[in-house]
């Protein structure tokens, strides 16, 4: 696919190397991820890298015609919420759901924010790399008993 | 009567493994549902964080533990993409034989599944009777059997032993003529078979797309797409098979394409076997290694669909970040959508012909 569409439309808040579309700024996110919705079919996977203090949101997306994929990288503080692309792409409803999980981002208008592969009462969000896997941690169980 | 909210799972028979689904039914209708995983979650891409690189291996046959080799490939080339290595072309034959039979056992338990959620406990018998002969096959080769760790970065851990094309050749002589003619007869072309499946659980090719849906689910839906043939990977180029498309998406439809893919893995078989170069089949690498900062990106068809893996490292001698894309999680995020309007009964019907594994969903 030619990138240079993306040029053309985004100018310099997007910087392009070769797949790699690395946004400037979070807020253009969506308006990005519409512009790729012309393309592609849906999101092959969402990779959120710890990267303390920062977050970086790796979006994948290809389509069923042929190979073709695109990166789209964002950055955001740890602290910072980012805007859902779900009401886009149907399939990044669960990975973003995962995300939330895994490291405790909050995603803005999602349909459905709740934890999916940890249980609801788990204390904190274990891929971030200030997470500290404790004793008390690896016994967890969701029961209060003591070992 | 009005509305029930239905709950099946997490442990049940007829769910693959720990997938809870609540299904909201009226009458035998079943209105919509929700699906509830992470039954299965053991943390791998945590696990991936504090372990060396090799010493994964062994966590990712557990990942997926109906096509371990498969995911094991993966993660290999993931590794030596990462690293910039390349492999002998005797360790690539090695891996399309290997993920070829790993795809025909898989393949089987989907179908002896498929045919236990039926009442068809005679082709399930029939299908594990079937995998043994290729399990043996696998023992033979790495002495594992669910679990080989077979694959090393590089190659792999062994060379295939002596005489392995007497060894596999007769196995896909019988697998053939069982699958063509025995199967056959009590799965595809029998007519209480067809009813349960024909027009169950249609997946159309907006769904497909809606969701990320890849795989033999995917072509069942008439989308004609193999990463074996468009991305080709190892040395699937040289070979020639072909791509089974089916286009009613129904229950029916993706049983026959997983019975025709057997086949053409039989196919690439005989055609590895014989094309098996000779010399060496690994490029030794250290146990303990570090790889410079980089990312990698690497997807592989799997049995089940396009598994993917993206590795982000720092350079150090453990992955920084290990991201693993399950193709069946795609899948069961789906499942609401598929029962939509189906029958209570074919319920089952429908979560087994989309083969979910559920090691794989919660990772």
């Amino acid at each position: 696919m030619d990138l240079e569409r993306f040029r053309e439309r985004f100018g310099d808040k997007v910087k392009i190397d070769k797949n790699i579309l690395t946004l400037a700024d979070k807020k253009d996110l969506i308006r990005v991820v519409k512009f790729v919705s012309k393309y592609f079919d849906v999101l092959y996977m969402l990779i959120v890298v710890h990267r303390p203090p920062k977050f970086e949101l790796n979006y994948i997306f290809s389509r069923y015609q042929d190979q073709e994929i695109i990166q789209i990288k964002v950055e955001i503080s740890d602290k910072e919420n980012i805007a859902s692309i779900s009401n886009v792409f149907k399939s990044a409803e669960w990975e973003e759901r995962e995300a939330y999980d895994m490291f405790g981002i909050v995603f803005r208008d999602h349909p459905d924010l709740r934890r999916i592969l940890l249980p609801e009462d788990w204390p904190g969000h274990p891929m971030r790399k200030d997470f500290v896997v404790t004793e008390e941690i690896k016994h967890w169980t969701g029961l209060d008993l003591k070992f | 009567m009005g509305e029930i909210e239905l709950n099946i799972g997490p442990v049940h028979p007829a769910t693959h493994g720990v997938l809870r689904l609540k299904a909201r039914v009226e009458k035998d209708t079943v209105l919509g549902g929700d699906v509830e995983i992470g039954y299965l979650h053991r943390a791998m891409e945590k696990i991936a964080e504090q372990r060396l690189f090799n010493s994964f291996f062994p966590n990712v046959d557990k990942l997926e533990y109906v096509s371990a080799l498969n995911w094991e490939i993966l993660y290999a080339s993931v590794l030596e993409k990462a690293l910039g290595i390349d492999i002998p072309p005797r360790a690539k034959y090695i891996r399309v034989i290997l993920a070829e039979i790993q795809r025909i056992m898989s393949h089987l338990i989907f179908i002896g599944a498929f045919g236990q959620d039926l009442g068809n406990i005679t082709v399930f018998t029939w299908a594990l009777r079937e995998r043994e002969l290729l399990m043996d096959i696998v023992e033979k080769i790495s002495g594992g059997r669910l679990a080989p760790m077979y694959l090393r970065v590089g190659g792999t851990e062994y060379d295939l032993p002596e005489g392995f094309d007497s060894m596999i050749l007769p196995v896909l002589d019988r697998l053939e003529e069982k699958v063509n003619k025995d199967y056959k007869a009590v799965t595809y072309e029998n007519s209480l078979f067809k009813m349960r499946t024909k027009g169950v659980g249609v997946l159309t090719r907006d769904t497909v797309k809606k969701y990320g849906i890849t795989g033999p689910n995917m072509r069942a839906s008439g989308i004609e797409r193999d990463l074996r043939r468009s991305e080709p990977y190892f040395v699937y180029d040289s070979l020639d098979f072909d791509i089974p498309v089916e286009d009613a998406g129904d229950s029916y439809a993706r049983f026959m394409v997983r019975i025709r893919e057997i086949q053409e893995s039989i196919k690439i078989l005989r055609q590895a076997v014989r094309a098996l170069p000779k010399g060496n089949y690994i490029n030794k690498q250290p146990w303990m290694f570090k790889i410079p900062p980089t990312e990698a990106f690497v997807r592989q068809e799997c049995p089940r669909g396009e598994g993917a893996m993206f590795l982000v490292t720092d350079g150090g001698m453990k992955a920084y970040r290990l991201k693993i894309r399950s193709p069946s999680f795609y899948t069961v995020q789906a499942m609401p959508e598929i029962i939509k309007g189906a029958r209570v009964a074919d319920l089952f019907t429908i979560i087994a012909s989309l083969d979910p594994v559920m090691g794989e969903v919660d990772r």
